[in-house]
């Protein structure tokens, strides 16, 4: 377990556009950062840079994980690596089984042969109150986006990566799904997996304790704040407009 | 035109003599010779010109003579099938062209016990001397010898094949894969095949498999008629893997009974260089009859897959499916027809198309003809790529960018393969595998 993620000055473009304008952030092991700030500040563009989605292109800087150089890795090996992105709207994989996609993931990922995957998966999937039915249909495909977040985070579980990245597990998410997706977080970190959550909300943290988390704002592509967890709450009182003016002079 | 007369005149008298056939029989082929001569030529690949070529010079050259064991095999071939982990069983029927006892027996057990309650499974030539009449009467009468060149020719020099008769209400319980029967004949430059399903009777029939079939030849032309009787339920799933030399042109007619159904399901692993099939059928009232083909195109293959449906009897109905996936600079064609000729049709044509690369082309062509008022006919396609987001999704859980598409390829050509038996499903999917990480 373990492993540093550093992102130093890191710049990133989509189709011509620069989005990230210089992010730094370093995530030790174990550790549990929130990422929040306005619609449109790079926060999903981070996430995907880091999980290396093609269409995100690093123009400055680099993200190092365990020691190695990852800025021009395939996603793939990033996985292999231990990053690991839930997304904030996984796509739907038409014809491509759940459980025979996670079995393969597991033997790609694990070692794990067939049979014993199996079994992980359907005791792990009724955890996370899928039946077993749910495991036969294509990947999201005619999910609703509370179940597509529950499959993330079932993945998540079934990988135990060293690094998850969220973005907004709580978004499109009905109550009880939430506090199970919440638990199921709290428990990879109290495990040791390191955490970056994306999110609007601090509700989702109800468990943790603020002086275990570090909370970053950004703004325009760049991280312009960070602070211990009590922020969460200001934030929510004050608004992003408010707390802009403490560092950035507002605008 | 002078010398395929008389290279086909002396084909005739071999065949005649080899097979010590009736006259009738050889009649048959004199008058398709005749039929050859003046019949149009319409390929969209094979020249007039060419196919005189081949008529002269049909075997490829290179290839041995005889086959018996595995190591009689071209390098390639005995490569592909270590690669593809083919069945034992499989990989005797391939190295046993020359007919494999040991599990031929046991075929044979088989079907003499079944054709005691009525199942006739025979090469097409024995069946021409051992039941002349029932022969005659189902012999060239869903297809015209003189429609074309290539079916005249077929005709007049058309051996090996199999004759398939299932008595009435008959039902065979398990899948027939008529290894050797069908093997001698993919050996066979011509092979004819009889199916008669008699009233209420039921079966399902297997040719080919997956391995790679060597032919000597470079043309191929196969002719099947099938007549599905009142009630009867039939399934005809043929498997083909031809090699990159040869051009196939399957030739597939069947009339379908009344309240009948006859499920056609072709999954066309390697094409050959051209495959152009336009399978007709005719179905009368309340039978139903499907096409369903997945076709695998590659490298610069030539694909066109037809259909022609008439649904001549009241609330028959029919459906066309087809699932492509195509790859390097490969073309696909699909061009269903329906007919609706009778009041309460139904016809549905579906053509979905994978492409995987740039240089790789696909067209449909849906018919659809409605005669009466009363008829509901439709069609849907769908021509699409890989979606990045979708490879990007399966990459980022661990799976390199061939094995991620190999996941969507298979699942894409899934609902396709549920009637397959299972111990060829195993096969199928590593063929796909290998096609799509262009290993074959």
């Amino acid at each position: 377990m373990g492993g540093t993620l550093i992102v130093e000055d890191l710049h990133s473009s989509v189709e011509g556009k620069e989005i990230l304008r210089g992010v730094n952030l370093t995530v030790k092991p174990g550790e549990f950062h929130v990422v929040m700030g306005p619609n449109g500040s790079g926060k999903s563009t981070l996430a995907l840079t880091i999980a290396g989605h093609p269409k995100y292109e690093v123009t400055g800087g680099r993200i190092v994980f365990k020691g190695r150089d990852v800025t021009k890795m395939p996603p793939h090996e990033r996985a292999k690596l231990g990053i690991f992105l839930a997304f904030q709207q996984p796509h739907e994989v038409e014809g491509v089984r759940i459980m025979e996609f996670l079995q393969q993931v597991l033997a790609e990922l694990k070692g794990m042969d067939g049979a014993e995957a199996y079994d992980l998966i359907i005791r792990t999937a009724k955890d996370m109150w899928f039946r077993e039915e749910d495991l036969y249909r294509p990947i999201n495909v005619g999910f609703s986006g509370g179940e597509r977040k529950r499959l993330e985070l079932l993945q998540a579980v079934l990988i135990k990566p060293d690094l998850l990245i969220l973005d907004e597990p709580d978004s499109g998410v009905d109550v009880d799904s939430m506090s199970l997706i919440s638990r199921k977080i709290e428990q990879l970190n109290e495990e040791g997996t390191s955490v970056i959550l994306i999110t609007h909300y601090g509700r989702i943290l109800k468990h943790l304790e603020p002086e275990d988390i570090k909370v970053h704002v950004m703004k325009d592509g760049r991280i312009v704040m960070t602070r211990g967890g009590e922020f969460i709450d200001e934030i929510e009182r004050r608004g992003f407009q408010d707390i802009f003016k403490d560092c950035c002079g507002g605008d | 035109m002078e010398d395929a007369r008389s290279i086909i005149e002396n084909q005739i008298e071999e065949l005649a003599e080899r097979n010590r056939e009736p006259e009738w029989m050889t009649e048959i082929r004199r008058k398709a010779l005749e039929a050859f001569l003046k019949a149009p030529h319409n390929d969209p690949v094979i020249s007039e010109e060419e196919l005189l070529q081949f008529i002269a010079r049909p075997e490829i050259k290179g290839l041995p003579e005889k086959i018996e064991s595995l190591d009689d095999l071209p390098e390639d071939m005995r490569n592909l099938l270590d690669r593809l982990g083919i069945s034992e069983v499989e990989q005797k029927y391939l190295a046993g062209m020359a007919v494999q006892t040991d599990t031929g027996i046991v075929y044979n057990q088989f079907l003499k016990e079944w054709a005691e309650k009525g199942l006739t499974v025979l090469p097409t030539e024995e069946a021409v001397r051992k039941y002349p009449d029932v022969v005659k009467s189902h012999f060239l009468r869903l297809i015209d010898a003189s429609e074309s060149k290539l079916a005249a020719y077929h005709t007049a020099v058309w051996n090996g094949g199999i004759f398939l008769h299932v008595r009435e209400g008959l039902k065979v319980p398990f899948p027939l894969h008529l290894f050797f029967l069908i093997q001698e004949s993919a050996l066979a430059q011509a092979p004819h095949i009889i199916i008669i399903a008699e009233p209420n009777s039921e079966f399902h029939l297997i040719e080919g498999c997956t391995s790679p079939v060597l032919v000597r030849h470079s043309l191929h032309l196969d002719m099947t008629e099938a007549y599905i009787g009142d009630g009867a339920k039939a399934r005809l799933t043929v498997l083909q893997n031809w090699p990159e030399y040869v051009h196939t042109r399957p030739m597939t007619r069947a009339k379908v009974g009344r309240n009948a159904s006859f499920i056609n399901t072709t999954v066309t692993l390697g094409s050959g260089k051209s495959n152009v099939a336009n399978p007709k059928y005719t179905v009368d009232e309340g039978g139903r009859v499907e096409l369903n083909g997945i076709i695998l195109g590659q490298k610069d293959y030539y694909i066109d897959l037809g259909g022609e449906m008439k649904l001549i009897g009241r609330g028959a109905s029919g459906l066309n499916a087809s699932k492509s996936v195509i790859m390097d600079r490969s073309r696909v064609i699909t061009r269903g027809v329906i007919e609706a000729m009778a009041p309460g049709t139904k016809g549905h044509i579906s053509c979905d198309a994978l492409l995987m690369s740039d240089e790789a082309e696909m067209e449909t062509y849906p018919g659809l003809r409605s005669r009466v008022s009363e008829a509901e006919l439709s069609h849907e396609a769908a021509i699409g790529r890989i979606r990045e987001e979708e490879l990007f999704y399966l990459m980022s859980r661990g799976l390199d960018e061939e094995k991620a598409t190999q996941l969507i390829v298979k699942g894409f050509l899934a609902p396709m393969l549920k009637d397959i038996p299972a111990e060829f499903l195993v096969e199928i999917r590593k063929i796909v595998e290998m096609a799509v990480s262009g290993g074959m």
